[in-house]
Parts: C-alpha cells; sequence; structure tokens
C-alpha cells in the first residue's frame, strides 16, 4: 500500500485535537436519506382470504443541523412515507390443521409524514437538548416531546447521559363504522433513560444504558378481527455496547447487547455487530449481523379464538410469538471534504426455529424483508 | 469598519493580534479572551515552569506516570502522527539534546556525551495510556515547542470566529491563522524573512483563509570553532540538521502547517524539497545558496 500523503495523515490527526473537535457543529449539515423497505409476499397456500401482498414503503428523509450563535445547535428532521400492500386480519386454524390467515382485501395505501424539531445547548463539558416530534398518517396521529442531557465527566473520559420522553398517539381506524371496529382511541408513553459511556483506553469504548417505558391506553391493533391487549405495558431494557478501534486494520469492531422485558411476558435479546473497515481515508465498507429472538407475550395465541369472551386478553399478532431473526446488512461509505454518500443493503428472515423459546405453532405472517437506503450528506 | 492591532509577548516570542470590528470593544474583548487563551497554554505546557503538565511529567520521570487530561493526551497523540510521519525525526523527546547543542558549550559534544543524551531521546520509549503519560528513563523531557505555539494560533482563531470576528490574522511567532480576507476583502500580505538578511523579506505570501507558518534555520544558532550550527537536532544521530534555510507552508490549520514546516526542516535540503513536495500543499522554501522553491508566495528579494 502507497504511504498516505503526510500532509492528509497530519490533517487527520489534528481534528482529533479539542479545539477541532468542538461538541457543538461548527459546520451546517444537510442530510437527505431514501429507503426502499420490501417484505416478501405470504406463500399463497398460507392465506385463507384476502392479499398475499405485503408491505413495500418507501422513505424520504431529510435532515438539517446548524449551530445558531456560539452556544445553541438546531436540528430538523423531516421524514415523508409511503406505505401500500396488506396486512394481516387475523389468524385462524386452516382445514389442514395449520394456522391460516386472513389478510386486508385490498391494497391499503397510507402515507405519514413525520416532523421533528431538537434545540441543543452546548455547554462547557455538558449539553441538553428539547426534542419536539409530531408523526401523522391517516388513522394515526403522534405527538411527543423529549428532553435529554449529557454530562462530562472524568476528564472526559465519561459521559453521563439522562433523558425522559412523552408521546400523546391518537388512533382513528379507517372504515371504523363499516368494520366495526374501535372509532377513536388514545395512548400515551412515558420513558425514562439513562446511560454511561466509559473511555477504556485510546482505542476503546464501553456503553450501558438502561431504558424504562410505561405504554398507557389502547394498545391493541384496531384492524385485527379479534385483538385484546391489556390497556398498560411496562417494559425496560438493558443496553451493553463496545467499540474496539484497530490501528494496525484502521478498522473498528462494534459489539452491542440488549435484554429487553415487558409486562406482557416477553423477554428478548439482540445481538449486533459489525466491522468498520476504512480503506485509505476515503472508504468505509461495514459489513454487519444482526440476531434477535424474543419468546411470546403471556396472551399469545396462534390462531384467533371467537369463542372468547372480548374482556378476555389474547392476540395472534406475529410480533408477539416466540421466534428469531437474522439481519445482514452491508454499508458502503465514501466520504469527501464536504459530503459523503452511503449505500446500504440489508435483508432481514425471521422463523420460530431461530428463536430461543419458540411458540409451539410457527406464525405464518412471521415476514422476510430487503431494504436499500442510498444517502447524501453535504457539510458546509 | 476598522482592523484594530493587539501586541503581545508570550511563549518566548511577539505575537500579534489584527482583529477587523465595528466597534472597539468587540476587538477588545476578542483580545482579552485570546492574550487570557495564550495565557493559560503557556502555563500549562512551558517547560520553564515548574507547575506545568510538561514539568509535572519530566520531573517525575524513571519515577512514575502522571495524569494527564484529554487535551495532552490529544496533544500527545498528535505528537506520535508526527513522528511516524517524519520518520522519527519530529519526535518531542529531542529537546534533551540541546544540553549538548547550545550557546554556552562552546565545543562539540564527546561520543559518550552523545551516547548519555541519546539514551534518553526516543518517541517510542514513552508509555502513554488514555489518562496517563510516563518517561521511563530518568532525564527523558517532553518538548511541546514545535505543536503547542501553532495549536494555540488555531484555538485563537476558532475563539475569534465564534465570537464574531470574520476579518482578521493571529500572528504567534510566525505561526499565522487567518481569519477571512481584510475587510476591504483584499487578502493579508505576509512577509516571508529572507534568512540572511534579518530585516527585509525574501518572499510575500498573500491569503485570505486558513493558516502559514515559517520556520528557519537562521532564527536560532552558534558557532563552535568558525562553523555555525543550527538549533535543529537530529534525534537519531543527535547532530544539529543541515537543512533547508527556510520553509513556509500553507494549511487549513497552522497545527498542520507548523509540523510540516518543522519535518522539511529536519530533513535533508533534497529531502525536504521532496517531502514538502509530496504533501501537495503550497510551500516556499529557501536553499543554502538561497534558491527559492515552491509555488506559495511571491520572490521579491532572494
Amino acid at each position: 500500500m502507497a504511504k498516505p500523503n503526510p500532509f492528509l495523515a497530519l490533517s487527520t490527526a489534528a481534528m482529533a485535537l479539542p479545539a477541532f473537535a468542538a461538541p457543538q457543529p461548527v459546520e451546517t449539515i444537510v442530510a437527505i436519506k431514501a429507503t426502499t423497505y420490501q417484505e416478501e409476499d405470504v406463500p399463497q397456500r398460507d392465506v385463507l382470504a384476502g392479499s398475499d401482498e405485503r408491505y413495500k414503503i418507501d422513505i424520504a428523509q431529510f435532515r438539517l443541523l446548524t449551530p445558531v450563535g456560539e452556544k445553541w445547535s438546531l436540528g430538523v428532521d423531516v421524514a415523508y412515507e409511503t406505505m401500500s400492500g396488506a396486512s394481516p386480519w387475523g389468524t385462524i386454524m386452516g382445514a389442514d390443521g395449520e394456522a391460516s390467515l386472513i389478510m386486508s382485501g385490498a391494497t391499503i395505501r397510507d402515507k405519514r409524514t413525520e416532523v421533528s424539531l431538537t434545540a441543543t445547548h452546548h455547554g462547557e463539558s455538558r449539553s441538553i437538548s428539547v426534542d419536539l416530534a409530531s408523526s401523522d398518517e391517516d388513522d394515526y396521529e403522534a405527538r411527543a416531546v423529549s428532553i435529554s442531557g449529557e454530562w462530562e465527566m472524568n476528564n472526559k473520559l465519561s459521559t453521563l447521559s439522562l433523558g425522559m420522553s412523552y408521546s400523546s398517539d391518537d388512533i382513528e381506524p379507517t372504515d371504523a363504522l363499516r368494520f366495526g371496529r374501535v372509532q377513536r382511541e388514545e395512548k400515551i408513553s412515558r420513558s425514562l433513560s439513562a446511560g454511561w459511556a466509559q473511555v477504556l483506553n485510546k482505542n476503546s469504548v464501553v456503553h450501558v444504558g438502561l431504558d424504562v417505558t410505561d405504554h398507557d391506553g389502547y394498545l391493541s391493533d384496531p384492524y385485527k378481527l379479534r385483538d385484546v391487549r391489556p390497556d398498560e405495558k411496562l417494559e425496560w431494557a438493558l443496553s451493553l455496547k463496545y467499540r474496539r478501534y484497530f490501528d494496525n486494520q484502521n478498522a473498528a469492531l462494534h459489539l452491542d447487547y440488549r435484554y429487553y422485558n415487558d409486562d406482557w411476558g416477553i423477554n428478548s435479546h439482540t445481538f449486533h455487530t459489525g466491522w468498520h473497515q476504512n480503506f485509505g481515508d476515503n472508504v468505509r465498507v461495514v459489513p454487519n449481523v444482526r440476531y434477535y429472538s424474543q419468546n411470546e407475550a403471556d396472551f399469545y395465541r396462534g390462531t384467533d379464538d371467537f369463542g372468547l369472551a372480548t374482556t378476555i386478553n389474547q392476540s395472534s399478532d406475529f410480533r408477539l410469538s416466540g421466534y428469531g431473526a437474522y439481519t445482514l446488512g452491508v454499508k458502503l461509505i465514501y466520504s469527501a471534504l464536504q459530503w459523503d454518500v452511503s449505500l446500504s443493503i440489508d435483508r432481514y428472515i425471521s422463523d420460530k426455529s431461530y428463536g430461543h423459546d419458540a411458540s409451539d405453532q410457527s406464525h405464518p405472517a412471521l415476514l422476510s424483508f430487503n431494504m436499500t437506503s442510498f444517502g447524501l450528506n453535504f457539510r458546509f | 469598519m476598522e482592523t484594530y492591532q493587539f501586541n503581545f509577548q508570550a511563549m518566548g516570542c511577539p505575537c500579534e493580534l489584527r482583529l477587523a470590528a465595528t466597534d472597539r470593544s468587540l476587538a477588545n474583548e476578542v483580545a482579552v479572551i485570546c492574550t487570557s487563551e495564550t495565557q493559560r497554554f503557556e502555563s500549562k505546557y512551558s517547560r520553564y515552569l515548574t507547575d506545568s503538565v510538561t514539568s509535572r511529567v519530566n520531573n517525575a520521570s524513571g519515577l512514575h506516570p502522571v495524569t494527564i487530561d484529554p487535551e495532552v493526551a490529544a496533544i500527545l497523540d498528535y505528537s506520535g502522527v508526527c513522528y511516524v510521519q517524519s520518520e522519527g525525526l519530529f519526535d518531542i523527546t529531542s529537546g534533551v539534546l540541546r544540553q549538548l547543542w547550545n550557546k554556552n558549550m562552546r565545543r562539540l559534544p564527546t561520543d559518550s556525551e552523545l551516547e548519555f543524551y541519546l539514551d534518553k531521546v526516543g518517541w517510542k520509549k514513552i508509555e502513554i495510556s488514555a489518562n496517563e503519560v510516563f518517561l521511563p528513563i530518568k532525564g527523558m523531557q517532553l518538548d511541546f515547542g514545535g505543536v503547542v505555539k501553532e495549536y494555540v494560533a488555531d484555538v485563537l482563531a476558532a475563539k475569534a470566529r465564534s465570537m464574531g470576528i470574520e476579518h482578521g490574522l493571529i500572528n504567534l511567532g510566525g505561526d499565522i491563522c487567518i481569519i477571512g480576507p481584510q475587510p476591504d476583502g483584499t487578502p493579508w500580505s505576509i512577509g516571508i524573512t529572507h534568512p540572511t538578511e534579518g530585516n527585509s523579506a525574501i518572499a510575500v505570501i498573500e491569503l485570505s483563509e486558513g493558516a502559514v507558518t515559517t520556520s528557519g534555520g537562521y532564527e536560532r544558532y552558534f558557532d563552535i570553532d568558525g562553523l555555525r550550527y543550527s538549533h535543529l537536532i537530529n534525534p537519531e544521530t543527535g547532530w544539529p540538521v543541515e537543512g533547508l534555510l527556510s520553509a513556509s507552508v500553507a494549511a487549513p490549520t497552522s497545527i498542520v502547517a507548523g509540523s510540516l514546516t518543522s519535518i522539511a526542516l529536519l530533513k535533508t535540503p533534497e529531502d525536504g524539497l521532496l517531502f514538502l513536495e509530496e504533501c501537495a500543499t503550497p510551500y516556499f522554501a529557501v536553499d543554502q545558496q538561497l534558491g527559492c522553491h515552491g509555488n506559495l508566495g511571491e520572490v521579491c528579494h532572494a
């Protein structure tokens, strides 16, 4: 390999000096990103009624981050999604003794717009952010506010972060009267988070985080034929992250683990590892793999039981079943002085047999999807 | 808009701030912050002050590690990159060799003296962790002289910018940072001192942004037996270098420009010029025959 230009090598090294690595953004960043998410169709033999076509989502994202005065920065995020496809309405026992899906008939079309504004005050060794977010769909409105702070300690070798958020969601299902759905419901979520990041040496950092969230209100899926869930859920998660940079490989290893538990009876484990390999000063390739596994919720049923009273909890939502999933992805980033471009491709597959505590019956709606993203960032 | 000038002495050299502002009070405020920031750096890094981090590390050589803060750690990291990029010539532990080469010696060092001091030189001997540094051999010394002054120029330029200065110049003994062009839009003119004719300029550099640094073997030297020796010492041989008479480099930051000029001067004149070419950043250099090289500035008096 050719010896790097000493000017570039020194310039890169100088960027780590505190005067150039100011916590407040000194430049304005504009980023745009386009993503397509495509779920694979359900096998026709698993569909009793309705369409076998599942969700396709196109997402356009815009982000602006700019310094305001000496101590403030302002972020604006806008996302616009268009969705089309069918979703599972219910699961019943088919003639062959296997679970079969009742899918929504016609293709659902919806769009979602999300806007969030973040103002951050950067102090000497701490920063405080306030974030307001709003998301609108035909049948769903969410408003959220959060406040978070970061404090650097022990000569900046440790960082404490604390945050809290509140969100209020309104659900107004379409065709409510026609299909006997609820007409208007609400839910409220409150969460607290705390994190501690510790620099271990010049090449490695570890981060521990704890999150607690409480949901209150209508937590069922209004589109399912029979879906009755508790109107409260308390969840907590512990996350561990380890980052290690390897000088001689010009690469970094990311290792993440997350444990999640809620009072609906779900425990889940997520392992995510990525290798961030740099080639020269401009190119980075990040192959990564993620493994997820959960057991089923206490009230999960493989098939809907229409004989049960509507006051008794039950759900055949595949997301509440016991299953496991793998995501394989690769991301390519090319960076120039004032802009960079990235492309990422992910493949997700899920199955009950991948899980650590699988449900008895395999859920026909467990899905596979492909996701492709293309992003551009400009700094000036 | 008017340009206000402030002169002060710090880090062993004359310093100059030229700040354009619509009223004097802003310029004054920036100047106060800049001078106090310069003094903070001087008291923190000077090897002449006993409670500086440099003295604490040097006094603990061969004894015990000393706790350092992230700024010191970052400067040490950067110095390590300079060591690698200069192939061992830029070494912040080489200052101890000045015990052998100074105005008061009046004789060449003996081989055993050279050996004694060379043993205390070597970036690779330093033990560094995220928050500690240890010089394992008694008598080893760190000297941030070739890094900190350049870095302070960048720090002051960033401070002035963040306080609203859009046109200005920071000059710390030849390490110059530019904050935008002059208020009328014309670039700043920077004279490069003639290596042999003290008060005249050999070239003029015009800059509207970024930094330019100059160093020369002519700045400090001494004579032994009628021969002139530079104050720049090769950390591998222990002998003063006979390199380019002067080099100036323009780069986005003063710390990088300064490291490149220092490295160029530590090499032989041929290697120094080759190195500057390889960096592909604008430079101006004067060889021992007063020949001018490079694409930076206009030669006015060779």
